[in-house]
C-alpha cells in the first residue's frame, strides 16, 4: 500500500493518530512527502501512519530539523492535515507530534498492546469534535501621562491611568470567564488555552480569550456563539476547527 | 441555520500556525515511540515561547490569570535549563524576567 521504500533500513514509522478499526489512510501529504499515509489495523483499532526517513526523524537528527522553522511548520501542518482528513470520516485520537517507531512490528505491537485503552478513548470521543474560540478586543489606549505639564499633573495622570488599567483588566477577566462559562454550557467539555501574542494571532487587536471545546451538537454551540456575538459588538470572535480532539484525549493512555 | 452569521467570524483561512502549534506540540496522547526526543531540550521550545508565551505576561497584566498554567512555563520539575533559556528570552525581549518567582 505504501510507496516502496528506497532504503528499507533507513525508514521508520510516524504515527499520527488512531481511528476505529476499518479506517482508511487519508489522502493527505505525509510528514515525509516521499511516502504515503496508510492505515495499519491491529488489535481492533487502526493506526494512521506513514513511513519516514530516519535521516530526518531519528533521535540524532530530529532536534536539528526541529530548529528549522520552515521544516517545523511544514511538518506540523502535515501532521495536522492528515488528522483533519481522517477526522472528516471518523473519530480520531491524535498523537503528539513526532511519535516514531523504528519498524512496523513495533508500531503494531503498540497498537495491539493498547487496543483497549485506545478503543475506549475513541468511544468517549464518539461524534464529538474540538472547536476553538478566540475573542479579541481593541488594544488599551496609550499612556498620555508623559504630556502632563507639571509633576503633580503627571502623578495624577499616572494614578488615573493605573486605576483605569485595573478596571479594564478586571472587566476583561470577567468577560473571559463569562465567555468560557457560556460556551462550556453548550459543549461537553471545555478548556482555557494560553493567550497568543499579536505576532502569533496576526491581528492588531489584543486576544482576550482563547478556549477549546469538545462539542457534540455543533448547532447548539454555534447558536451560543452567535448570541455572544450579537450581545458583544465590542468583541471580535473567531471560531476555528473542527480539530481532532487534541485537548480532550488523555495525555497518557490509561489515564483520564 | 446560523452559518450565515458564523461566516463573519469563521476565517475560512488555513489554520493559524499558532493554533496548530499549541495543539500538535503540546496536546494529544504521548506514546512511548522508539524515537525519543526531549521537546524541552530543543530550539522548538523557543519557537513556542516566541509565538505564544510572549502573551503570558500580557495576560497577567490584563488581569487574566486564571488560565491553565503550562507546566513548561511554571518551571519546577528541575527544568533549570529551560528556566534559564526563558529568562534569556525575556531579557532579550525587554520583559521583566521570571527569576524572582523561584
Amino acid at each position: 500500500m505504501s510507496a516502496a521504500p528506497i532504503r528499507e533500513s533507513a525508514t521508520g514509522w510516524y504515527l499520527y493518530g488512531v481511528v476505529p478499526a476499518g479506517g482508511e489512510g487519508p489522502a493527505a501529504p505525509a510528514v515525509d512527502p516521499s511516502y504515503e499515509v496508510v492505515a495499519i489495523e491491529c488489535g481492533g483499532v487502526t493506526g494512521i501512519a506513514s513511513r519516514v526517513s530516519l535521516d530526518e526523524f531519528d533521535e540524532s537528527t530530529l532536534p536539528e530539523r526541529l530548529a528549522d522553522a520552515a521544516w517545523l511548520e511544514r511538518t506540523i501542518r502535515a501532521h495536522e492535515q492528515v488528522l483533519e482528513a481522517a477526522l472528516a470520516r471518523t473519530a480520531v485520537v491524535p498523537c503528539r507530534f513526532c511519535t516514531v517507531y523504528r519498524d512496523e512490528d513495533h508500531l503494531r505491537s503498540f497498537l495491539a498492546g493498547h487496543s483497549n485503552a485506545l478503543a475506549e478513548a475513541l468511544e468517549r470521543l464518539g461524534g464529538r469534535v474540538e472547536l476553538g474560540v478566540k475573542a479579541f478586543t481593541a488594544p488599551e489606549p496609550r499612556s498620555t501621562a508623559g504630556q502632563a505639564e507639571s509633576g503633580r499633573a503627571y502623578l495624577e495622570a499616572r494614578r488615573e491611568e493605573q486605576r483605569r488599567r485595573e478596571e479594564l483588566a478586571a472587566s476583561r477577566s470577567r468577560t473571559a470567564a463569562e465567555l468560557h462559562g457560556r460556551l462550556s454550557s453548550a459543549a461537553e467539555d471545555g478548556v482555557v488555552l494560553d493567550l497568543q501574542s499579536r505576532e502569533a494571532s496576526g491581528r492588531d487587536e489584543e486576544m482576550l480569550f482563547n478556549g477549546a471545546y469538545l462539542v457534540l451538537e455543533r448547532d447548539r454551540f454555534e447558536r451560543a456563539l452567535d448570541a455572544i456575538a450579537r450581545e458583544r459588538a465590542d468583541l471580535q470572535l473567531e471560531l476555528t476547527g473542527p480539530w481532532p480532539a487534541y485537548n480532550f484525549v488523555p495525555e497518557e493512555l490509561g489515564r483520564g | 441555520m446560523s452559518s450565515r452569521e458564523l461566516d463573519s467570524y469563521r476565517s475560512g483561512q488555513p489554520a493559524q500556525l499558532a493554533d496548530v502549534l499549541e495543539r500538535v506540540l503540546d496536546k494529544g496522547i504521548v506514546i512511548a515511540g522508539d524515537i525519543k526526543i526531549n521537546l524541552l531540550d530543543i530550539e522548538l521550545l523557543t519557537v513556542k515561547i516566541r509565538l505564544l508565551i510572549a502573551s503570558a505576561d500580557k495576560a497577567r497584566e490584563m488581569g487574566i490569570d486564571w488560565w491553565q498554567n503550562d507546566p513548561f512555563l511554571s518551571g519546577g520539575n528541575g527544568q533549570n535549563g529551560l528556566e534559564e533559556r526563558l529568562r534569556k528570552l525575556e531579557e532579550k525581549a525587554g520583559l521583566p524576567t521570571s527569576s524572582e518567582e523561584g
